[in-house]
């Protein structure tokens, strides 16, 4: 019963995934692939994308585990300069040299894999003596590490300038061999959203397989889980390690998007909405424990951020707000505030989203709406 | 077992949608590019051109710099008529110095139909629109990006600065003259613009025969130390010392600390010197001699063209322009120039113009052509600060670098 | 020689800095339990603070520290105005990390309003000589009275913190809330009350911190907090967090260890050691290294 109704599942999830393609392919065709489609949608859906998967992987650590990483973005610079690199040094062996065909399709899966497995490995290494640690040591000592990460890429010999050149330390890869252009973006944007699917769906099965339901136990009460035999040291450094993958997997999705890397986009905090302060942001808002949440909420952290850097309307505002809008961190910096006070677990909470259940749901919620409605008629009736 | 197989089935079919989904969309996208180039039309009777600068966020001086700079320049060309009889209209997006947030504007910029564009500061984000704005077919002059790979690969990229191997290759030939066969780098490995010119500056000494006998660095531009950088430099006996930083670590902390270390001898800088007299605590004054930098243009030339804009910019914004206001403004000129000469706002056309090797922009950051790459074959000042006795800092030209003496 | 003798000088000079900061952060993690992230950006509203008064103060002929009064009050009203409406409610409601996320936006906050405000902006700021220059010989190299005034002023908060947790009414009450909250409410203790008596402290120490690093360091910026936060946070842990000696302690050892990198190892690689040593440290005493090992109780 319970095997057929997950079936059920993976169906329904598999045509609406597949719906969703070919009404992307119509539209693709609609616009041409050109003008807005091209400039404006094609990046932001790869900007999403990396986010989306940047913001789930930590939820896996900080929202399932319920340990505090600062040090996420280390693990995607990794990734990024991994994959950059593997790709540049391709290109300069002349493995590929034009950006098509299905050697390239290969060499651009195999370096997204390697960055992931790069940025594991990474992870591998900082989580056995840090998650013997935790609250506020484990966040100190993350932050720490992603700072020893970016700070020792920005000393490797070979990954600055035109990269791969001799002796050139640098902050910045300014070409990297899988950096798509304009047009490039819109031919593999389905590698992007492929890349991102798989890996939810493997994110999405790990939470709810019963290592999800390890690391929940560990969350509730370490003493309680490991006197229940869990093995609660293996189970932290298994969840990051594998949280780790997918931010390394984020980082290669970024070195694709854009053909210059440098080591202040992946640092603690900086001007953009990519760093390692911002991806918690994103968990937070979302719901720590809810996948959906962190889809959401990077979704929506990106609109925003792009609609105020660029919206036409932002000018259009009266000085004041505009003015505020100069400096969208003020906004976001209340905004979490306020979320912590009133919804401490974030925004959806530990929901998630199910295409199965979601008749179910809208039926709860309408009872419950209902349920409401009738008790506030009553406490009137009665004052 | 049946869940993994499941997904498999799941994976395969959103696989191969994806693949005639992917040679779907490359096929409709071809023919759609020829009539691409139409889009950055110029619009009715203004000349839109746009401008991509940090704004906000620790490079926001910088930014700050190049829109006014561009607003100064914009204005004047306004009042005189505009380009080719039209108005021209700037606009402004910020891109915090990062290269996603540069793309996305550049992107905007695009969609608008805008065709010329003056950005961005730093080469890490300059870097992120060069590809696709040859792709795109859109012109780009860029104010102050320095690293030499942004011009070279593309051929819509141009800059009014030289490039970071121009700027070493100053500084070699400078230290060259002077007569110092044995020299020191201070440099930063965290910011691109100091590893960029610690990287020209050691290639062209090792071109000139002058031996770097010590390199020391800091990790990132908020370090606050150097005396230990410095003092290793007293024992390894040189007396040049290049350090490529920027003004705000320049002023407070390695020269003074420099000094207090026992190090007596030549600090050389380059363009990130500029405005370093506004921070200098007055006690430190004295200290600050022996210094010697490159850039762009020196504010107190007394050129027609510079004093003209120094007092227009000091008129409208109370304030001395910095180098990047002054690059600003003449990407804005040069433009102007290119359009001129083309006959048209087409981008292309533009493009053309600007190639022309042969062509002498007057600048306020000197006169110059291009060469086939985009960048200006110029000079530089080399610029000397002195202690005005009265806890200030003044600036004097030492010489001037001609473009032709470094060949 | 005279080149270890130098190093030693600049790691003293960065570690009185680290150690007069770390006092503030160990003082409120202390009593709280709280990373105060925002505290790295106290300093920098007092180093605003001080920047803007010292015209004034030198105009009624005091001495140019002297602004170290105004910064003393704006902080600790920004301290305290920081715990009123953010941590406060939190704390009630939410658990350990994300009254650790609420400091964090609140540094975020801080850092921004500071860019937002148009007579600070983006750019950085540089101060003025505050303490007259001078310093005395050891061989070749000065030892700059600057810095010997930070360590004095260090190790003077340290005794009077100490003095003051251990033997005052309001101290003792500081640290029975820190032990158990409800009890001390059935002991008579107001919590709220003692827990804002120590942001006013902790950012008056925040305040103190501006002056002496900006008299050694004078540039500032609005990003300061997070950058300098950092090592000083780094050293509180390294000491011993919640501990007032500790504090200083971990400071000097912090400075000293950036220091002999820059000098004998590796000079762009000072960070990345610094944070190694904390991680040795603490994965051999996951306390700090003076704090004690305490068991969870279950």
């Amino acid at each position: 019963m319970k095997n057929n109704k997950t079936a059920r599942g993976y169906l329904v999830n598999t045509l609406v995934i597949a719906a969703a393609f070919i009404l992307f392919q119509m539209l693709t065709g609609i616009f041409g692939g050109e003008g807005d489609f091209k400039l404006v949608l094609v990046p932001s859906l790869w900007q999403c994308c990396y986010l989306i998967l940047l913001a789930a992987s930590l939820n896996l650590v900080l929202g399932f585990l319920g340990q505090l990483s600062l040090g996420h973005c280390g693990f995607m610079a990794i990734g990024a300069y991994t994959a950059a690199l593997i790709s540049l040094a391709c290109e300069r062996a002349g493995v590929f040299t034009d950006k098509a065909g299905l050697v390239y399709i290969l060499i651009i899966f195999g370096c997204i894999i390697a960055a992931g497995l790069l940025a594991a490995v990474t992870g591998l290494l900082v989580g056995i003596p840090a998650l013997r640690l935790k609250g506020d040591y484990l966040a100190i000592i993350t932050l720490g590490f992603g700072m020893i990460i970016v700070n020792v890429i920005n000393n490797l010999p070979f990954c600055g300038q035109d990269g791969l050149s001799q002796g050139s330390a640098a902050a910045s890869l300014y070409k990297t061999g899988l950096g798509f252009g304009s047009k490039a973006k819109v031919t593999y944007l389905w590698i992007a959203l492929v890349v991102t699917i798989v890996c939810l769906t493997l994110m999405f099965m790990f939470v709810r397989s019963k290592y999800g339901r390890a690391i929940r136990a560990i969350k509730d009460d370490e003493i309680a889980a490991s006197a229940s035999g869990i093995n609660v040291s293996s189970y932290k450094v298994l969840t990051f390690t594998y949280s780790a993958f997918f931010a390394g997997v984020a980082g290669a999705l970024y070195a694709c998007a854009n053909s210059s890397l440098s080591t202040s986009s992946f640092a603690f905090t900086n001007a953009g909405i990519l760093n390692s302060t911002f991806v918690v942001v994103m968990v937070v808002l979302g719901g720590m424990g809810s996948l959906t949440g962190s889809i959401v909420a990077a979704v929506i952290m990106f609109f925003v951020n792009y609609q105020i850097a660029n919206g036409s309307w932002v000018a259009a505002l009266p000085p004041l707000i505009n003015g505020i809008f100069k400096y969208p961190m003020l906004v976001y910096a209340v905004v979490l505030v306020i979320v912590i006070i009133f919804r401490p677990r974030g925004i959806f909470g530990t929901y998630e989203f199910s295409l199965v259940r979601l008749p179910e749901d809208i039926k709860k919620a309408r009872a419950r709406r209902a349920a409401a409605k009738a008790e506030r008629k009553e406490a009137a009736s009665h004052g | 077992m049946k869940k993994l197989f499941c997904l498999l089935l799941a994976l395969c079919m959103v696989l191969s949608l994806a693949a005639c989904g992917g040679s779907g969309s490359s096929g409709s996208s071809a023919p759609a590019a020829a009539d691409g180039e139409e889009a950055p039309a110029a619009s009715g009777d203004t000349l839109k051109i746009g401008v991509i600068s940090p704004n906000t966020g620790n490079l926001a001086a910088y930014g700050t710099g190049i829109h006014t700079g561009a607003e100064l320049a914009v204005e004047e060309i306004n009042a005189a008529g505009g380009i080719l009889g039209q108005q021209v209209e700037l606009v402004e997006l910020d891109d915090r110095a990062d290269p996603t947030e540069c793309l996305n504007a550049f992107n905007n910029l695009v969609s608008q139909g805008i065709g010329l564009i003056i950005g961005s500061a730093t080469s890490g984000a300059t870097s992120a629109i060069t590809g696709p704005a040859n792709e795109e077919e859109v012109v780009i002059i860029a104010p102050t990006a320095t690293a030499d790979s942004i011009t070279t690969e593309d051929d819509y990229i141009f800059r009014v600065c030289y490039a970071d191997s121009a700027q070493g290759a100053i500084a070699a030939a400078y230290a060259k003259t002077a007569g110092y066969d044995k020299v020191g780098i201070v440099y930063c490995t965290g910011d691109v613009y100091s590893s960029g010119l610690k990287d020209s500056f050691s290639a062209a000494c090792a071109e000139q025969g002058i031996e770097v006998v010590a390199t020391e660095s800091s990790a990132a531009l908020t370090t606050t130390e150097y005396t230990n950088q410095f003092t290793a430099m007293v024992n390894a006996g040189v007396d040049f010392v290049y350090a490529p930083y920027y003004y705000d670590v320049i002023g407070p902390y390695v020269i003074p600390q420099a000094r207090a270390a026992g190090y007596d001898g030549v600090i050389m800088g380059a363009d990130g010197y500029d405005t370093t007299p506004d921070y200098v605590r007055e006690a430190d004054a004295p200290v600050f001699n022996n210094i010697y930098w490159t850039n762009h243009y020196f504010a107190g030339d007394t050129s027609e063209k510079v004093t003209s804009f120094v007092k227009a910019y000091k008129d409208k914004f109370g304030s001395e322009p910095s180098a990047f206001g002054a690059t600003g403004y003449d990407s804005v000129y040069v433009y102007k120039a290119a359009i001129e000469a083309a006959g048209s706002t087409e981008p292309s056309a533009v493009r053309d113009a600007l190639a022309d090797t042969s062509t002498v922009y007057e600048c306020v950051s000197g006169t110059f052509s291009f060469d086939v790459s985009g960048t200006p074959v110029k000079g530089a000042p080399v610029i000397t600060f002195k202690d005005n006795g009265d806890g200030t800092i003044g600036m004097e030209l030492v010489d001037v670098v001609e473009a032709t003496d470094l060949a | 020689m005279s080149t270890f003798i130098q190093t030693v000088i600049v790691g003293l000079r960065l570690g009185s800095v680290y150690a007069l900061i770390a006092l503030g952060y160990t003082m409120v993690y202390g009593i709280i339990r709280l990373i105060n992230f925002a505290h790295g950006d106290f300093i920098m509203v007092g180093g605003y603070t001080i920047i803007f008064t010292v015209p004034l103060v030198l105009a009624l002929g005091l001495p140019a520290w002297a602004a170290v009064l105004a910064a003393i009050a704006v902080c600790a009203l920004v301290g305290m105005g920081t715990e009123i409406i953010a941590y406060r409610p939190v704390r009630k409601k939410g658990t350990n990390m994300s009254a650790l996320i609420t400091a964090i936006a609140m540094s975020l906050f801080l850092e921004n309003l500071a860019q937002a405000i148009p007579a600070i902006g983006p750019n950085p700021k540089v101060a003025n000589q505050i303490f007259a220059a001078g310093g005395f010989k050891i061989g070749s190299v000065t030892f700059e009275y600057t810095t010997v005034i930070t360590i004095v002023i260090s190790a003077v908060i340290m005794i009077v913190l100490y003095m003051f947790t251990q033997k005052t009414r309001l101290g003792r009450a500081m640290r029975c809330v820190s032990e158990d909250k409800s009890a001390a409410t059935l002991m008579g203790i107001n919590v709220n009350h003692t827990i804002i008596l120590t942001f006013a402290i902790g950012s008056a120490l925040a305040a103190v911190a501006a002056l002496m690093y900006m008299a050694q360091y004078p540039r500032i910026y609005t990003t300061l907090g997070s950058d300098l936060g950092i090592k000083a946070f780094v050293s509180a842990v390294l000491g011993g967090i919640g501990i007032i000696p500790g504090a200083v302690l971990g400071g000097f050892v912090v400075g000293l260890f950036e220091s002999f990198t820059t000098s004998y190892i590796s000079s762009s690689l000072a960070d990345a050691v610094v944070f190694l040593i904390l991680i040795v440290v603490l994965l051999l005493k996951p306390a700090g290294i003076m704090g004690k090992n305490v068991g969870e109780k279950v």
